[in-house]
């Protein structure tokens, strides 16, 4: 038996030589300083969420005097969400591509800010949440200032785990769930939260469109959708109105013939479809199909993407949805923004995540210009938590979407919520409902 | 057992310290040496772990399991549900993971057991079928419970990232299966593989020994789950998709059905490959798509450089002739290489958007097990065992023995 | 929402009729895949993982066949005749058929042809591998696109026809009525009140109480409402689904005919009985495994046809996994090899998941699937119409 034993011990060694070969082959060039250098042997963190936006308590990754600034996007380029993903990074590579033609360093393609050059790193999310925390280190390693992204909540929370543990700041593109800001004080975002659009919907459907008795469908699969069917039931009962019937489905059914048989039996006034759009086109059509043809549909800002005309045919017509902006604004940051866009890509952006993108690429830019102004006053090198800093202050920022104050609203900037009907030319404006007026109570 | 010399225990204990400490050396030397691997490594063990207890089912005793990440999802909600017990929440970190890691392995076990007994009467291809629908059960059902974060996932703390104990319970996982085929009822798993009914028919009672393949394996796949729920902090139904199963399977079916070593070799190597690619980008993901499509390139060309061979090794028989065509074979990996990565490039995926990474590795992975299949199904190690006894002079006249 | 309440309370029973059309509509579909799965597995004894996959590159053929006759995203924009609507149609369904009908031979030679004589766990991982393959290689290279569209304007195919099988009792309409006026009463007090708060958010405590008014009577509406909906009971059939199915029921008629009635029918009938005996007989088996493949494939090309251009899904390469596993579980439910089985088994799992659904359990609808596969498998292994043995030792 004896030399079995040993020749067992080589097995373990080559298993592990393996482990630690694995580890050489990906080390990359990141420069691993004080900043990302874990604390003890082998981390441990505790507390989960709470109210008071908990502080990130490692110490802050810092940048040298001259060195590159790096500020890494997750998006979503593939998988189910791709068409998000896609506008939110080409979003943010126009914002970066402007402003490095703004600054008057000569060249037009670098950014360049006292000194330092600032560099967009984008890595692929998958529009999976595990993918999408992987993507997160891998910048991490590549040495990045803060993070951008992602389009879903889903992924954002696992993202924001991955900065919250390195004291990176995130500003999160399209990431409406509510409770995603209590994770931590290094978190931000560019958009509403379904506290804003639930409500705002359940206040349009009430007293814009006069519905009493709404239906809803949710997608189970999905945490941003059973989030804001949350927030629209609670809005919409406390006004006055009942919700008659809620059904569930998953991302990538395709046949709603049975839970829609169970909405009709309950005689709504209208139906509240609070998933993506992916699932929303189909839905609409078999709802109209069914025999619902006069009520009206409603959703959150899921629904955005020129896809849904293609999927949802004429039911999906005459619905209502909330979203960010509308292209038909007549405020000058929309259209420089429009004109640019059309410029460099030759269409359209197919969604708003175009311009959530855009606005929190810029956002991050001007916190980390100020976060180095900052640091040259103060004479030391610029790091991280700086740059949570400046984000915090940031107050009126002009973005494409309106507006943005982080000052001391917790992450949650007071954006304005757009509520746009579908038209067979696109996204006609209806009406606009002021954050303040909403979330005050 | 018989002839266990007087040197047996002392070297097993050596063996055992020494286990110990080279888990704890390690740790500290990745520490040290490189921080920002330490997650991955503790990951990559993790996956060694699932695909050396996948092996223990399919490799070893010749079932056909394909739903192993839901004996991890079993395990990683378990110990994201017991760890904000206060009992357990306040006991200190080391501690915690070995706890849970425990229960963890106790629940998967169970559930291999409720999995295992009834569904043991099928066999083959049905076995496959209804071990793949238990994982899209319990999938299903914690995607729609809300009390387990649903579709949201659930939050696990605290975070406990510990490189040693992941080590530590691969190196306990692929020593208890090593040691299992030394004993008899090790050999009754063998039995079971290579023929069920001359071993029923020798007295070896294949039900039992099915179900306890089934409740070891599911146990060490729970365990490596509740360790990953604490190393990642936070696990949702899509930590646990049926892609992971397959990734599985595939280590295990490129490594060797039966063969331990290779399984655990796979596992380190098909995880590492998507984190390396992942490395190759630059900051506007340029190099990357130039990286990547070449390295994917080149691997599917070296898998059609060993068709080849294979072919020349029984249709060739003139030595001259043969060398030369294998040479040819050989060369041919370079400008393959580059074929392949012209090919990549018309793909849109890949050439407007330097991303996918992800979907070229399951395409990859996709072709290695069809090759594998049509090549060597029984894995590129078969049942041998990676050892000292590579390196060993063979006793003339012996023939390599083993394979399938 | 529902959760709260206990199982029965919710459930209403005059929606039952539709609910179980809904199911023999959904069925079809099913069935109409899992005839591939069972007539490959009643000749070859494999189980064709790829199969879904035929199934979503049918979509995309589709898709592809609309787009050369410029049906691109503007579905609302495009103006076309209704003789050229269909004409395009059926197009786009041969197209899809015999394309699929293709890919099917074709994975069968290169991948499963090779294997014959390996075990059949090799044969089995050789399936996953060509179905991850043809999932992940088709996204490098397909689009993820919106489903194929014909024109809306001149669709035949739209609204729906309706079947009523009871009406409401003159009583209960009038109370109804009653109801309805009290409600509507109220509603415009409190519609009033709402006017004179426009400007603030939330309701003052004047609004309150006329709220609270307004929902009683509008509880007293939803009773008399539901006795109304209790008495009337109607099934709607869309037109799109109607067309589906009857071109489905044929279809697999036709397979009927051909399995039953002729000469290669015959053969395929003694391959599948015993292989290796048929081919000592004389009969061509590799043609017999060809024409198998084939015709389930085509089969698979028209349900995936069908469902992406009538339900409008927009289309993944990863949109066959779901159809495919369930259509595989239709075919075990009937006796995987049978072929009468797959179509009564694919009906039967329609029913089960609309019945899942109307039982106010729709999150769990798709693990209905995978408890009937388990259920089966463990206490009639040879499905419903087939034979008993699995695999005897």
């Amino acid at each position: 038996m004896t030399h079995t034993t040993q020749k067992w011990s080589l097995g373990f060694v080559a298993a592990f030589a393996a482990v630690a070969l694995s580890a050489c082959n990906s080390s990359t060039p990141a420069p691993t300083d004080g900043g990302t250098t874990p604390s003890g042997g082998g981390t441990t963190e505790g507390g989960t969420t709470t109210s008071a936006r908990p502080a990130p308590s490692k110490a802050p990754f810092t940048v040298k005097e001259g060195e590159v600034i790096r500020i890494g996007l997750v998006a979503s380029r593939q998988g189910e969400l791709r068409p998000w993903g896609e506008d939110s990074s080409n979003g943010a590579a126009l914002a970066m591509a402007e402003l490095a033609a703004d600054t008057a360093d000569g060249d037009p393609n670098k950014l360049i800010i006292e000194g330092h050059e600032i560099q967009l790193v984008v890595q692929d999310s998958n529009s999976d949440p595990v993918q999408g925390k992987n993507a997160a280190e891998q910048l991490v390693n590549q040495g990045v200032i803060g993070l951008i992204g992602e389009v879903a909540s889903g992924i954002t929370a696992t993202i924001s785990d991955v900065a919250f543990s390195n004291s990176l700041p995130l500003v999160a593109v399209g990431a409406t769930r509510t409770d995603l800001s209590a994770k931590g004080s290094h978190f931000f975002r560019v958009c509403y939260t379904d506290a804003l659009q639930g409500p705002v919907m359940a206040k349009f459907a009430y007293e814009d469109l006069g519905l009493r008795k709404m239906a809803m469908f949710t997608d189970k699969a999905q945490p941003y959708s059973t989030g804001l069917s949350e927030s629209f039931s609670a809005k919409f009962k406390e006004l006055g109105g009942e919700i008659v019937d809620e059904q569930f489905y998953q991302t990538k059914d395709t046949q709603f013939a049975g839970p829609i048989a169970n909405t009709k039996a309950k005689n709504p006034d209208g139906i509240f479809l609070s998933g993506y759009f992916n699932e929303v086109g189909p839905l609409a059509r078999q709802i109209r199909e069914a025999g619902m043809t006069t009520q009206p549909l409603l959703g959150g800002d899921g629904w955005d993407s020129d896809q849904l005309l293609t999927s949802g045919g004429d039911a999906i017509v005459g619905g209502y949805f909330c979203n960010h902006y509308n292209s038909l604004e007549d405020r000058p940051e929309v259209k420089t923004f429009l004109d640019a866009w059309k410029k460099k890509y030759n269409a359209n952006p197919g969604t708003t995540m175009g311009a959530l993108g855009y606005d929190s690429t810029k956002l991050m830019v001007d916190a980390v210009k100020r976060a180095i102004m900052e640091a040259k006053a103060a004479n030391k090198p610029v790091d991280s938590m700086m740059v949570i800093n400046a984000l915090e202050n940031t107050e009126n920022f002009p973005g494409v979407s309106g507006a943005i104050t982080l000052k001391g609203r917790n992450g949650d900037p007071a954006k304005r919520a757009l509520v746009v009907e579908v038209t067979k030319e696109g996204q006609k404006f209806a009406k606009a409902f002021e954050a303040d007026a909403v979330m005050a109570k | 057992m018989t002839g266990i010399s007087n040197s047996f225990w002392p070297v097993r204990l050596a063996s055992v310290v020494g286990v110990v400490a080279l888990c704890f050396a390690l740790d500290r030397v990745v520490l040290a040496a490189a921080p920002a691997q330490y997650r991955l490594l503790i990951l990559a063990s993790l996956f060694v772990i699932l695909a050396v207890s996948l092996n223990l089912i399919n490799g070893i005793t010749g079932q056909f399991s394909i739903g192993h990440a839901a004996f991890a999802m079993i395990g990683a909600y378990t110990a994201g549900t017991l760890s904000k017990n206060p009992t357990f929440a306040n006991m200190p970190p080391a501690q915690l993971l070995a706890v849970m890691t425990l229960i963890g392995a106790l629940t998967a076990a169970t559930f291999g057991f409720i999995v295992g007994l009834p569904s043991l009467r099928l066999r083959g291809d049905y076995l496959a079928i209804v071990t793949l629908g238990f994982g899209e059960i319990i999938r299903i059902v914690t995607n729609a419970t809300e009390s387990l974060g649903g579709s949201y996932g659930m939050p696990v703390a605290p975070k406990v990232q510990l490189l040693w104990w992941s080590l530590l319970m691969m190196a306990v996982c692929i020593a208890l299966c090593r040691n299992l085929l030394k004993t008899t009822h090790g050999l009754t798993f063998l039995a079971v593989r290579e023929d069920e009914v001359a071993g029923l028919a020798m007295g070896v009672n294949v039900t039992m020994t099915k179900v306890v393949a089934f409740v070891i394996g599911a146990a060490f796949a729970g365990a490596a789950g509740a360790i990953l729920a604490h190393t990642e902090a936070f696990i949702s139904p899509r930590t646990f998709p049926m892609e992971m199963s397959f990734i599985i399977l595939t280590m295990v079916v490129l490594g060797g059905t039966g063969s331990i070593t290779g399984s655990a070799l796979a596992a380190v190597v098909l995880f590492a490959i998507p984190e390396y690619l992942r490395t190759l980008t630059d900051a506007q993901g340029k190099a990357y798509e130039m990286n990547a499509g070449l390295f994917m390139g080149v691997l599917i060309g070296i898998m059609i450089a060993v068709a080849a061979s294979k072919w020349i090794q029984t249709n060739v028989h003139e030595k001259g002739k043969k060398l030369g065509f294998y040479a040819g074979a050989w060369l041919a990996v370079i400008p393959l290489g580059f074929l392949f990565q012209t090919i990549l490039h018309l793909s849109p995926t890949l050439k407007q958007l330097s991303f996918g990474i992800d979907i070229l590795r399951y395409a990859v992975f996709a072709v290695v097990l069809i090759a594998l299949m049509l090549l060597r199904p029984q894995g590129i190690f078969g049942h041998h065992e990676i050892g000292w006894h590579w390196f060993r002079k063979r006793p003339a006249g012996a023939t390599e023995g083993g394979a399938a | 929402m529902m959760s709260g309440l206990p199982l029965w309370a919710d459930l209403s029973f005059s929606v039952l009729p539709q609910q179980l059309v809904n199911g023999l509509l959904l069925g079809a579909i099913y069935a109409l895949i899992a005839l591939g799965y069972t007539m490959v597995y009643g000749v070859l004894r494999l189980i064709n993982f790829a199969h879904g996959e035929v199934y979503m590159l049918g979509g995309y053929v589709a898709l592809f066949i609309s787009w050369q006759f410029g049906f691109t995203q503007d579905a609302l924009m495009q103006n076309s005749t209704r003789e050229g609507s269909l004409l395009l149609l059926g197009l786009m369904l041969i197209a899809s058929m015999l394309i699929c009908g293709f890919i099917g031979l074709l994975i069968e030679f290169l991948a499963y042809r090779p294997m014959r004589n390996q075990p059949r766990i090799a044969a089995l991982i050789t399936a996953i591998g060509v179905s991850l393959l043809l999932q992940y290689a088709g996204a490098l290279f397909l689009p993820n696109s919106p489903p194929p569209s014909i024109s809306e304007k001149v669709n035949p195919y739209r609204g729906e026809w309706r079947i009523t099988l009871s009406q409401p009792s003159g009583e209960s309409v009038a109370a109804l009525a009653a109801a309805k006026a009290t409600l509507d009463q109220r509603t415009r007090e409190f519609d009033e009140q709402i006017k004179q708060e426009r400007s603030k958010f939330d309701l003052s405590p004047a609004g309150v109480a006329i709220r609270d008014q307004k929902n009683q009577a509008d509880q007293e509406f939803n009773r008399a409402q539901t006795i109304v909906n209790g008495q009337k009971s109607e099934i709607v059939l869309p037109r799109g689904q109607v067309v589906m199915f009857i071109t489905s029921i044929l279809l697999m008629l036709g397979l009927n005919l051909l399995v039953n009635f002729t000469k290669m029918g015959r053969a395929m009938r003694a391959a599948s009985h015993d292989f290796d005996t048929a081919s000592l007989m004389g009969i061509n088996v590799n043609k017999v495994v060809t024409l198998t493949f084939f015709i389930g494939s085509a089969l698979a090309g028209a349900g995936a046809m069908m469902n992406t251009t009538f339900l409008g899904t927009p289309m993944t390469t990863f949109s066959g996994v779901q159809p495919g596993v369930k259509a595989f579980v239709a075919a075990v439910l009937g006796g995987i090899g049978s072929i009468p089985g797959a179509v009564l088994g694919g009906l039967l799992m329609g029913m089960a998941e609309t019945l899942v659904v109307w039982l106010g359990y729709g999150s769990y609808r798709d693990a209905v699937a995978f408890v009937i596969l388990i259920l089966v498998l463990l206490f009639r292994p040879g499905g419903i119409m087939g034979s008993a043995a699995v695999e005897k030792v």
